[in-house]
């Protein structure tokens, strides 16, 4: 899957609105397919991108980004896939703690992601955020 | 966009609420749309059919809890149909297979909302 030991790099730019999140499913899809994957684990991290892009969606709506858009990458190996979901959808602001009291839809993606794929990471980033995932294969 | 929405009633009368394709943050709108229509004109059961689903999402789930919370006020339930391992293993891995009544066909949905009204 590499060349010269680096990994592949797939890019893919959409704007961050809810009748995109489809086509960065169907990408992610492509390119998990291409690995050593289980059919589980290619779904696993197509629901894990698919939330990903949605918290994205939702905070540009939030913020009134109409232009804001969501660059997934992802950087593939034999054994590793790292996707890189980076929003411009605006800062995204803590809940004041009385109104967590009840699983959301926020939360419940979150959870999503956090069981789908074995490492997450999320940050700010220059106007947005930037969610990096990682998923082992043959595990 | 991969979407289908109907709706059908079971021999009971129970109105069933069949999707199809990908139910995401773009699609789930017209899910919570029906919902609320069929909560308005008064129905105290209601089925989720998700057979022919082949993504479900948590903007889904969302609109099914909310939907689930209503009718629940009035004492009624909402039940799904949902056959596929894949789709029911969202519910699994949520824990919300503990909070619906998940069925594998119209007929057992029936049977089981029936039983316990």
């Amino acid at each position: 899957m590499e060349a010269n030991g680096e990994p592949a790099v797939v890019e893919l730019r959409i704007p961050c609105r809810p009748e995109f999140v489809g086509v960065a499913r169907l990408a992610i899809l492509g390119v998990a397919s291409r690995m050593k994957f289980s059919y589980d684990q290619v779904e696993d991290v197509r629901l894990a991108v698919g939330e990903a892009c949605t918290t994205s969606v939702e905070w540009a709506e939030r913020n009134k980004r109409e232009t804001a858009d969501i660059l997934v990458r992802s950087s593939i190996t034999d054994t590793k896939l790292t996707v890189d979901i980076i929003d411009s959808a605006g800062e995204r602001e803590e809940k004041p703690a009385e109104q967590e009291k009840e699983p959301d839809e926020e939360s419940l993606g979150a959870l999503l992601i956090t069981l789908l794929v074995d490492e997450v990471k999320v940050a700010p980033h220059d106007g947005g955020t930037h969610v990096t995932m990682v998923k082992y294969a043959g595990q | 966009m991969n979407f289908s929405i109907d709706t059908y009633n079971l021999d009971s009368g129970v109105p069933v609420i069949k999707l199809g394709g990908e139910v995401d943050v773009y699609t789930a709108p017209q899910l919570k749309q029906k919902m609320l229509g069929l909560l308005e004109a008064g129905a105290g059961q209601m089925v989720v059919d998700l057979a022919q689903v082949e993504y479900f999402d948590s903007t889904a789930l969302g609109v099914l809890i909310g939907g689930l919370k209503r009718i629940r006020e009035r004492d009624g339930n909402l039940a799904l149909i949902c056959p596929s391992p894949r789709i029911r293993r969202v519910f699994e891995i949520t824990g919300l297979d503990k909070v619906f009544d998940i069925y594998s066909s119209a007929d057992e949905a029936k049977t089981g909302m029936e039983a316990s009204p």
